[in-house]
């Protein structure tokens, strides 16, 4: 019985859908400690590879919250930024930063910061 | 002229009466559990876009007020956890039985329970972890087993289970009560079978104890002992219909009420009541957990005790406000209790006057649900598409924009207005009260003692959000 169990779970795991490569990137703010209402967002990474598209996605850690979409522009080599960046409430934020290179391969991070 | 019974009602009626109707309802909610334990297990482990959490801390929280505040205490009638039953059924043949401690045989052990729970909602941010919530709902099967397989059926819902002890207290403001078509006919019943149990034998009908391991159509009766022509309140009852089977002369009714005459009527017991102050103190705290006021009063406190152990804060916190309620409730009670021309303990007063806080605790907490709810409603859509995704089933690409119930600014006049019906019901039970005792000023004295408690949730519910999962924020980050 233990044993289909675990084929269960082994070939319901295996049906999951890919999630992207770890993207290498380092995330900065201005101001440094965002606060309610708008920041910008900047993303740095390799410039040696070349990245078609990039999307920041920022969640609330509790359940139903909606969450804030932005499209970031390149802005300088290896350098992405997200100009007005709407933290909307306090509390704790996970932004999910998604690159695409110029195969569609997908490239993801998450960042998490308190906005106080 | 009895009023109308909803156990004859066309449809929903003869669904109820249908012995596998309690199965029907369980089934959907043991699915959703199944679902939450793999999404929670093997998910994004992100609380808005994990089932665990959605389907947890928004939904079933949210569906639960509803259901008690329109029909009754539906979600312990559909509890999953109660199909351990079948297994602990088998084991109870090879394992010692034993019988619940008196000494346990109240609401305390419950309240301590719901405090714990409380603090580790708190202190492990439990709506902010699917993992976590995984093993909670893990840990509540798993306790429900243990607690079904070595003590008798129902002990776990009776004394045990926090989350069936909050239903039962907030189902005292329910519209529906169990309760007997004719009193008269269970005067003569042989067996009070309802909360005996009935088995039909080849020798004829006997009780569960009676009948003994006899082969038989068994009927269990009320599991939580509550026997139908007394019940004058929905505390204990899980809304199981046991009774109803049992019944040999169909005499179960389950008929519309006013909650009114239950505040009024009922002689709860003194552990009753302080359940009930305890969660509306505790709702009060969920609440103020997540405004800008809670965290400043934790840097505060934090300085003034030298710590930033925040389990430490949190103690304190939880202690200083919980005291400070169960304190203030004494003395405002016995005040009260002096003003009628009352000499009685403290401990009496508050039986008699903390009535009025039931519907006050089912207030705070439908309000503060209310909000999540509402603001949260549709998310459960994109979380189910993906957690079913996850398990390889082709249900499309999620659309997270889907949200909100209802447009954000009626968030607080609905959750005005739902205190301040609270606070009305609380009025009716406080100055009903009074005029047992022919004293209207007494009831004045609690009512003006309710009246803050409810301005400073306004307070609290008007406060911007702050949904953060750390009590004190890292030293210069603000």
């Amino acid at each position: 019985m233990r044993k289909w169990a675990w084929l269960l779970v082994l070939a319901l795991a295996a049906c999951q859908p890919k999630h992207g490569e770890p993207l290498q990137a380092k995330v900065r703010f201005v101001p440094e400690h965002p606060t309610v209402g708008k920041a910008e967002v900047c993303i740095e990474v390799d410039p040696r590879v070349e990245y078609t598209r990039m999307t920041v996605v920022g969640d609330m850690t509790h359940p139903g919250m909606i969450p804030v979409k932005a499209e970031a522009h390149p802005a300088g080599p290896g350098l992405w930024r997200v100009d007005a960046f709407d933290f909307n409430m306090r509390g704790d934020w996970v932004l999910t930063i998604t690159a695409y290179d110029a195969s569609g391969k997908k490239y993801t991070k998450e960042v998490r910061l308190t906005v106080p | 002229m009895r009023t109308f019974d909803l156990l004859r009602a066309p449809l929903l009626g003869r669904f109820l009466r249908w012995r596998y109707s309690r199965f029907v309802l369980q089934l959907p909610l043991l699915l959703v559990a199944f679902l939450a334990l793999y999404d929670g297990f093997f998910g994004r482990q992100l609380a808005p876009k994990n089932f665990a959490t959605v389907s947890v801390w928004l939904h079933y929280r949210g569906f639960l007020v509803l259901a008690i505040a329109v029909f009754g205490n539906l979600f312990c009638a559909a509890c999953p956890m109660m199909l351990v039953r079948g297994p602990t059924r088998f084991a109870k043949r090879f394992l010692p039985q034993f019988r619940w401690p008196r000494r346990l045989r109240n609401k305390y052990f419950v309240i301590a329970l719901t405090v714990l729970y409380l603090f580790a909602y708190e202190y492990w941010d439990l709506w902010a972890s699917p993992w976590l919530t995984a093993w909670l709902i893990v840990g509540y099967f798993g306790v429900a087993f243990l607690v079904d397989a070595f003590f008798p059926e129902g002990t776990f819902c009776k004394y045990v289970c926090p989350l069936g002890n909050f239903n039962f207290t907030l189902s005292t403001v329910s519209p529906t009560q169990i309760t007997a078509r004719d009193p008269a006919r269970c005067l003569t019943c042989e067996g009070k079978y309802c909360v005996n149990g009935r088995v039909e034998t080849a020798a004829g009908r006997k009780t569960a104890r009676e009948a003994g391991p006899a082969e038989g159509i068994r009927y269990p009766g009320c599991e939580t002992r509550l026997y139908v022509p007394e019940i004058k309140t929905n505390m204990d009852c899980t809304l199981c219909l046991n009774c109803l089977r049992a019944c040999p002369y169909d005499n179960v009714a389950l008929r519309p009420r006013f909650p009114g005459l239950e505040w009024l009527r009922a002689r709860y017991r003194l552990d009753v009541v302080w359940l009930g102050v305890l969660l509306f103190f505790a709702g009060f705290m969920n609440a103020l957990g997540m405004v800008p006021a809670y965290y400043r009063i934790a840097e505060g406190l934090s300085r003034l005790l030298g710590t930033r152990n925040e389990a430490v804060l949190l103690l304190v916190i939880y202690a200083l406000w919980i005291g400070l309620g169960a304190g203030l409730t004494l003395l405002v009670a016995t005040l009260a209790d002096r003003l009628s021309g009352v000499r009685q303990t403290a401990w009496k007063a508050v039986r008699y006057w903390g009535t009025g806080f039931f519907p006050l605790a089912f207030a705070m907490w439908a309000g503060h649900y209310a909000f999540h709810f509402l603001t949260g409603w549709a998310t459960i859509v994109p979380v189910t598409q993906q957690a079913l995704a996850n398990l390889g089933l082709p249900v499309g690409e999620p659309d997270w924009t889907l949200a909100a119930l209802v447009p954000e600014n009626w968030l607080y006049p609905l959750q005005v207005g739902i205190l301040y019906l609270g606070l009305l019901a609380s009025s009716y039970v406080l100055f009903g009260r009074a005029r047992q005792r022919d004293h209207f000023l007494a009831g004045g004295v609690v009512f003006a003692y309710f009246f803050m408690l409810v301005a400073l949730a306004l307070w609290v519910l008007a406060q911007p959000m702050e949904m953060r999962g750390t009590l004190l924020l890292p030293p210069g980050s603000r």
